[in-house]
């Protein structure tokens, strides 16, 4: 237990250094994936072929190999960033895919009937998904990108092996100094329990906030959803 | 959907007219421009740095290059496959048991499903490395990382069969009992089969996750793509083109897996429409 | 920019010719570039390590004419004739040490200077072909005097370093390599540093889980960032793109990389000394003196020093050092 009291200042750090990862990432993620998902809806060919080629490689390299080439491969050609904005840079660009593909299938679940009769109002392309897609398509989307999270959450472990002192790094590292593998393990995992859980409640809450009937959706929609891919 | 019905995506504009064409002609160009912009920066970076020269590229068509590739990739479909033989069958226990109504088996299945699913690979490779040996507990190299893959997975599948056991329709259970049959055998001989194909797809999903998490043999040192070409790197130090190469590999080979998911969730949503 | 060039390479000439058929393969292509030679690193388990640099075959002939014991010998050992009568060794260690100790998984041939020591003991109890009778089992860092005290190995061979805590639950059999801590830098910057004295507020940079970490710690004041990595070629990527000034590990494994790649240098003497030995139960009395005869025995007959210029001696300069002293433990 020693292990944990000498060193609070320390684990907070890693706690604060995995949680400004996870959040930054994930926040960056939200805007380029958004951007995306509307380059991919959008009636220029050009940014529709982008945006997709853009998906298929980031939802398909495991966050590890991304990570290890924007850390030790991006300063080979002349670009050397600190390790905590190459992860932060990693898990945006990951995450952005998945958030591009879940926001693109949300657009798809709004009635054809609602873009219509929006267009028909006057609405140009962006109106159109400002005022009446994209409010609507939020509602279903929520689930979906509360999973995005939980991989954003469980991705920023992985900046450990290019030596950002999140909160895995820093269990691991006073694990070889005081050889409490157990002790370390449990309070790495907490901290990510109640983050994956915490971000699944707060979903959850906004889910039945934005909903008409105040229910939340049906588990097997999204988990059946193969459309944005597997997120490691 | 099928391609005839028109999604949200298709009517977000209308068809062009003359002047709306012209616009588009024109954004479009603008757009390939800077496209071509961006990618012409990042040659031009690959190149004042001499990562361009063709002899640190052309090296991966060589027999020898492609061997020591090939047996990290063999290490990765090996693990992957394993881990996936034992992890999906293991996650439709899983499942079963959330959905039992033996309340200890039904919150014993939710407790695993939700720690699992809720922590990082990396943190379960690390309980097998350090945590487990200290209690006189250790396994080779390999299973350090194929036990990670097998509980994590596990708990993600899991929950893809509970969603396809649910979404078989409420009217099957209803007609298996109305034909005599008891809730279990219901359970195996109605629902199950109509479950597991509705989840086929999300099962050829799960297999891309663990391709990816197979890249942390990288941590714990086992014979996989990623840590292959760690080696080779540290033979050639040709470091970018060689990761490069290897993320080009997962990337072909999980577009593949992807596009069968897609595909036959496509083919059984068609059916189920028509 | 500096364009790279093709210097023939030892370490890729040795594992060249050592591994005929991929040799062959490569000779048929070799139109398209000119790349190094992956040779006989096909495969390689290298758990953190650089350079195989093992001559395979030099290696061999070294393990098949290593010393037997007398048959008087091994009976007046408990420890030892026990091992006879199985039939066989049971190892504790790694096979993942790419200078030390590293399986080939295609022929599951394991080789290495602590692989060599331990093959060379298995044929010096067992006899003649003895080598080949080896259980290497898995330890840990953590693990490995438990496994010791319990049983389950006969013995750890493994970059064990003999010290004072743990003498206390075990005994050492040995040194039989000396090794130590030594720091690598940036070639450019190698007039600079000279020890560990030089190091303070640089960057530093080593290996998870490696004694590297300690060694900083206790040797080093006031450094700048501690960077810790998990293999070798991230640190020494980390080194060259100027994101730590040092890196600081064991001497075997920096000299690798310096003789794979100019741009890195290891400067000024180890700082910290590593005296491997062979970890042994403390209740088999017998254990420790037939363990420091089998070594003082390969040293006398030149075993030792074949072995070390056929595995270490591919990644350091030089001829081989004068070996220890088996049984002239550290106080």
């Amino acid at each position: 237990m020693e292990a944990i009291s000498e060193n609070i200042p320390l684990l907070l750090e890693g706690i604060g250094t995995t949680i400004a990862l996870t959040i930054l990432g994930y926040l960056f993620a939200l805007i380029v994936g958004t951007a995306l998902a509307v380059c991919r809806v959008s009636p220029i060919p050009p940014l529709r072929w982008a945006a997709t080629l853009y998906v298929e490689i980031f939802r398909n390299i495991p966050v590890l190999s991304l990570l290890i080439l924007i850390a030790f491969g991006l300063p080979d050609v002349g670009l050397t960033l600190p390790y905590f904005w190459c992860g932060v840079l990693g898990l945006t660009l990951s995450s952005a895919a998945f958030v591009c593909e879940n926001v693109r299938s949300g657009i798809n679940t709004v009635p054809v009937g609602h873009a219509e009769a929006a267009r028909s109002i006057g609405l140009g392309f962006f109106g159109t998904l400002r005022f009446v897609v994209l409010p609507q398509a939020f509602r279903t989307m929520v689930q979906p990108l509360v999973n995005v999270f939980i991989g954003t959450v469980i991705g920023s472990a992985l900046c450990s092996a290019i030596a950002v002192s999140e909160i895995t790094w820093v269990t691991q590292s006073l694990n070889i100094q005081y050889a409490q593998a157990v002790v370390m393990f449990l309070v790495a995992g907490v901290v990510y329990l109640s983050m994956s859980l915490g971000g699944a409640f707060l979903g959850g809450a906004i889910e039945r906030a934005v909903a008409p009937s105040g229910r939340a959706s049906r588990a097997s929609r999204t988990e059946l959803n193969v459309q944005a891919g597997a997120q490691a | 959907m099928s391609a005839k019905t028109a999604s949200a995506t298709q009517v977000l504009f209308d068809t062009p007219g003359p002047r709306g064409r012209r616009r588009i002609l024109l954004l479009s160009i603008l757009s390939v421009l800077a496209i071509a912009a961006m990618l012409a920066a990042g040659l031009w970076q690959f190149a004042s740095n001499g990562q361009l020269d063709p002899n640190k590229w052309v090296v991966y068509l060589r027999a020898d290059y492609l061997a020591f590739l090939g047996t990290g990739l063999l290490g990765t479909l090996q693990v992957t496959a394993i881990a996936a033989v034992v992890a999906f069958p293991f996650g439709l226990l899983l499942a079963l048991g959330r959905l039992s109504r033996l309340r200890p088996l039904s919150w014993i299945s939710t407790v695993w499903i939700e720690f699992f699913r809720g922590i990082p690979m990396l943190l379960v490779v690390y309980g097998f490395l350090l945590a487990l040996p200290a209690y006189g507990i250790t396994f080779p190299r390999f299973w350090m990382l194929v036990f990670p893959m097998i509980l994590v997975s596990s708990a993600t599948t899991a929950e893809v069969f509970r969603a396809g056991i649910k979404a078989v329709d409420r009217g099957q259970h209803e007609a298996a009992a109305a034909i005599g049959l008891s809730p279990r055998d219901a359970l195996f001989s109605v629902i199950l089969p109509q479950a597991v194909r509705l989840v086929l797809p999300s099962l050829i999903l799960a297999l891309v996750t663990l391709l990816k998490d197979s890249t942390l043999g990288y941590v714990v040192s086992v014979n996989e793509l990623q840590f292959q070409g760690k080696n080779m790197v540290s033979i050639t130090r040709y470091l970018v083109q060689t990761y490069l190469v290897v993320s080009v590999i997962y990337i072909v080979i999980n577009f593949l897996l992807t596009r069968v998911a897609l595909a036959l969730d496509a083919r059984m949503k068609g059916r189920a429409a028509g | 920019m500096t364009r790279t060039t093709f210097r023939p390479r030892r370490r890729a000439l040795v594992a060249a010719a050592t591994a005929l058929p991929l040799t062959a393969l490569a000779a048929c292509s070799s139109d398209t570039g000119e790349g190094p030679s992956l040779g006989g690193d096909d495969g390689e388990e290298g758990g953190g390590t650089s350079d195989g640099g093992a001559d395979t075959s030099a290696y061999a002939d070294v393990i098949a004419s290593g010393p037997v014991a007398d048959d008087d010998a091994v009976a007046a050992s408990e420890w030892a004739s026990a091992i006879k009568e199985r039939g066989e060794l049971i190892r504790g260690g790694t096979t993942a040490n790419q200078v030390f100790s590293l399986i080939d998984p295609g022929t599951d041939e394991v080789i290495g200077f602590d692989a060599g020591i331990t093959q060379l003991l298995a044929r010096y109890i067992l006899g003649e072909g003895g080598e080949d009778s080896v259980d290497y089992v898995d330890t840990t860092v953590d693990t490995r005097e438990t496994m010791i005290e319990n049983g389950t190995v006969d013995c750890v061979i493994a970059t064990y370093s003999i010290t004072p805590e743990r003498l206390e639950v075990i005994d050492f059999a040995g040194p039989y390599y000396l090794s130590g801590t030594a720091i690598q830098v940036r070639t450019e910057d190698a007039e600079d540093i000279a020890g560990p004295q030089d190091l303070t507020g640089l960057n530093l940079v080593t290996q998870s889980n490696s004694t590297g970490i300690q060694a900083i710690e206790e040797h080093v004041t006031d450094p700048g960032d501690v960077q810790t990595l998990p293999d070798n070629e991230s640190c020494v990527a980390a080194l060259k793109q100027g994101r730590a000034d040092a890196y600081v590990l064991d001497q075997g494994v920096l000299l690798g990389n310096s003789a794979a790649d100019e741009e890195v240098s290891v400067v000024g003497e180890p700082f910290v000394d590593d005296p491997y030995g062979i970890g042994i139960p403390q209740d088999s009395e017998d254990a420790l003196e037939f363990c420091n005869t089998f070594l003082q025995e390969i040293i006398d007959s030149g075993a030792w020093e074949a072995l070390w210029t056929a595995t270490i001696g591919g990644v350091m300069d030089g001829a081989a050092p004068e070996p220890p002293t088996p049984g002239d433990l550290p106080a």
